[in-house]
């Protein structure tokens, strides 16, 4: 079953001096449980993609749908909802919230969709031991490393089971220890869960590990290759 | 997680900028709240002064007196009258008055008077003239005595200060000379010795008037002495009479005090040659309050018949009511430019924090948080910030005017000079807590909501690409 269909998605910035087309006539679909990344050099278009993809950015032209739903159609506020329910985000520099603990940013989302308590508690826990911190249920973000950090930050985009995880250069702030510890950590998620992961990335770490590699250039798809 | 709970995290974000703001809302609230009060107390305070020592809360007039304020004017109560106001249950006694002016002439030296016909007894209801007798005078032969005395330095030099000054009580010559409570009873008899004033009242039957203290002093009178008075009488005679002074009151109204003799009412009559004619009949009343006054104003105007006419206080001293206004306009004045300045302050404050919080704004919309929510919680912040700020003012605020309403401020030495010279009474008063102190926390609490309509106004308009690369 699809999750995600892309159908000729164009993205074209107007900036004063040049128009930059910085996503050309992408199509691409993606399966539930993937493990895919979108790879290409810097400026090659994978974050306006991404964004796309995640509902925070519109095309200037094509569809995305989404469980068969329309993103391009929606409003602004019906897209936060849309985010809310659907989409798992994991950033590049984490993004955690300062204020609240390890455990109360995991529970965040469970939070903004009302779950009642036990099942937030239950869910947080076992997230939390997935990603390997169970002991730092109350530590703040400044008190934990970038590892860490981004550890909780995929336990929170994962607790209400959204359709996929969008990561932009998740690893891109992690030492290699830390980049193997979180890539398991998404694989193993992916598999248990079957969770659909999609990454922008250009870390060879990640790339080796993927499942599917989709290759941009230019904004436009030049391989996209999947691996048995 | 509430919302108000993640307000309250963000506030201790950044202590110190909470903390200056929430600072800055206390002394904006603590000052303008004593500032009101003794604004509001000082004006209670010298209209409480005119109103009980010249007006009264409401008098009983010809109607054409107010306008024109000649001896033809006056009025020959009638026994309706007298009864239907004594009948009224917020009437406690009637007062006579006769009002009128003259000039007034002792030795060489001439002045325009005010002569204000009393009973004697029934005044003391309302003006207390009795207890106005002058009982000190601080001649230069009384400082010349009292400097060979043994008195303390600091009164000495006060002393010199106040070259010429009267007083009718203990009480306000101790605190401007600056007299400690320990050394009164040694210094108390020094005083009544060299500066102590022969002194008198007056009976309904006297021939005598009582002068003003600073009308004295510029026309030289002394008890004893005689004072000619000259107006014009009733229906164009002449009125004129020569009296002796039975005694010399100090009243706190400067003005008043430099132009007032008192007469018997009857005597008077006599002299205006007016006989059983008044100016106005003052009402002594149990119930004071605005309100009071007015109901009883509008009930005893539909039973008394149009040839009299009834005023309240602020119909007789529209003058100073206004001039109180004007006042009162320059103290919100003051206040609206303190408010004014806290409004830049923590306007200052909400702008750094949408500033430095733009990029998470960015992340928790992006991962699903309604903006409704996330302006709520930034509303919550402001909020906790001006609460607390307006909540100290008022708790700090509060003793400081509980207990100055219980000890209005009495200016000693060079500062009660300086009040008296500008004709004042060196007198600040604080006003009781009132409503005053509900305006004022709702102003503020008002100038921080707008403030917070930044953030929210920011909230609305942010875009998640854009707020995510902040
Ligand atoms: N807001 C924008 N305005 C103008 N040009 C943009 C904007 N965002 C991205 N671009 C341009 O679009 C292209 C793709 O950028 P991006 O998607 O960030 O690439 P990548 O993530 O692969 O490094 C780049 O040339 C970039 O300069
Ligand atoms: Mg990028």
């Amino acid at each position: 079953m699809k999750v995600l269909e892309l159908k000729n998605v164009h993205k074209v910035y107007n900036t004063t001096q040049v128009e930059v087309h910085a996503v050309n006539s992408v199509t691409l679909d993606f399966d539930q449980g993937e493990f895919a990344a979108i790879v290409g050099p810097s400026g090659s278009g994978k974050t306006t993609l991404l964004n796309m993809i995640g509902g925070l950015d519109k095309p200037s032209q094509g569809q995305i749908l989404v469980n068969g739903t329309d993103l391009t159609r929606l409003k602004s506020s019906e897209l936060i909802d849309f985010r809310l329910y659907n989409i798992g985000f994991v950033f590049q520099s984490y993004n955690l919230i300062p204020v609240l603990t390890a455990k109360e940013n995991v529970e965040f989302i469970m939070n903004l969709q009302k779950w009642p308590r036990e099942k937030r508690d239950r869910r947080t826990r076992e997230l939390l031991e997935a990603v390997g911190l169970a002991d730092r249920m109350n530590s703040r973000p400044a008190q934990m490393s970038g590892g860490q950090q981004q550890r909780v930050a995929v336990a929170r985009a994962l607790a209400s089971k959204p359709k996929f995880i969008l990561a932009d250069e998740p690893t891109a702030n992690l030492d290699t220890r830390s980049t193997e510890n979180l890539l398991d950590i998404m694989e193993t998620l992916n598999k248990n869960e079957n969770m659909t992961f999609i990454f922008a990335t250009h870390d060879p770490r990640v790339m080796k590990k993927a499942h599917r590699v989709i290759t941009l250039e230019d904004g436009k798809v030049i391989e996209d290759r999947k691996k048995q | 997680m509430k919302n108000y709970t993640y307000a309250w995290r963000n506030l201790w974000r950044n202590r110190r900028r909470t903390f200056i703001t929430a600072a800055s809302i206390f002394f904006a609230v603590f000052f303008a709240l004593i500032m009101r009060s003794l604004q509001l107390g000082t004006y209670d305070y010298m209209f409480k002064n005119i109103i009980e020592s010249y007006s009264g809360y409401i008098q009983v007039q010809n109607p054409e007196f107010w306008e024109d304020k000649v001896v033809d004017n006056t009025m020959l109560p009638d026994e309706d009258l007298i009864s239907t106001l004594k009948a009224d249950k917020n009437v406690l006694e009637l007062i006579p008055r006769f009002e009128s002016f003259a000039l007034a002439s002792s030795g060489s030296r001439t002045k325009g008077v005010m002569i204000m016909g009393i009973n004697p007894e029934k005044e003391n209801l309302l003006s207390d003239v009795k207890n106005k007798l002058v009982k000190y005078r601080l001649t230069e032969a009384a400082i010349d005595s009292l400097t060979r005395e043994d008195i303390p330095r600091n009164t000495l030099r006060n002393l010199k200060l106040f070259s010429g000054s009267s007083y009718s009580g203990d009480g306000k010559l101790q605190t401007e000379l600056g007299i400690r409570d320990k050394d009164t009873s040694h210094i108390m008899p020094l005083f009544r010795k060299h500066a102590g004033v022969q002194n008198g009242y007056f009976s309904q039957d006297s021939q005598g008037a009582l002068v003003g203290n600073r009308l004295a002093q510029y026309l030289g009178l002394s008890r004893g002495d005689t004072i000619v008075l000259l107006g014009q009488g009733y229906h164009g005679t002449t009125a004129a009479g020569k009296y002796a002074i039975d005694g010399i009151v100090r009243l706190p109204a400067p003005d008043l005090d430099n132009k007032i003799v008192y007469l018997p009412v009857t005597r008077c009559q006599e002299l205006y040659n007016a006989p059983g004619r008044l100016t106005a009949l003052v009402l002594h009343i149990k119930d004071n309050s605005d309100r009071a006054i007015e109901q009883t104003v509008e009930r005893l105007m539909s039973r008394i018949d149009s040839t009299y006419r009834l005023m309240g206080w602020k119909e007789m001293n529209d003058t100073i009511v206004n001039q109180m206004d004007a006042d009162n306009k320059s103290g919100m004045i003051m206040i609206g430019i303190l408010y004014l300045v806290i409004a830049f302050g923590v306007f200052g404050t909400v702008l750094m924090m949408t500033a430095e919080r733009r990029r998470e704004m960015g992340v928790l919309i992006s991962i699903g948080m309604r903006k409704s929510k996330m302006a709520i919680i930034m509303l919550y912040e402001m909020l906790l910030i001006g609460i607390m700020g307006i909540m100290s003012g008022v708790a700090v605020s509060l003793p400081v005017i509980i207990y100055g309403y219980h000890h209005p401020i009495v200016f000693s030495s060079k500062m009660a000079k300086m009040w008296e010279d500008y004709g004042f009474e060196p007198v600040m008063a604080f006003q009781w807590i009132d409503t005053y102190f509900i305006w004022q926390s709702l102003v503020v609490a008002i100038i921080v909501l707008i403030a917070a309509m930044y953030p929210v106004f920011r909230i609305y308009r942010l875009k998640e690409v854009e707020a995510l690369k902040a």
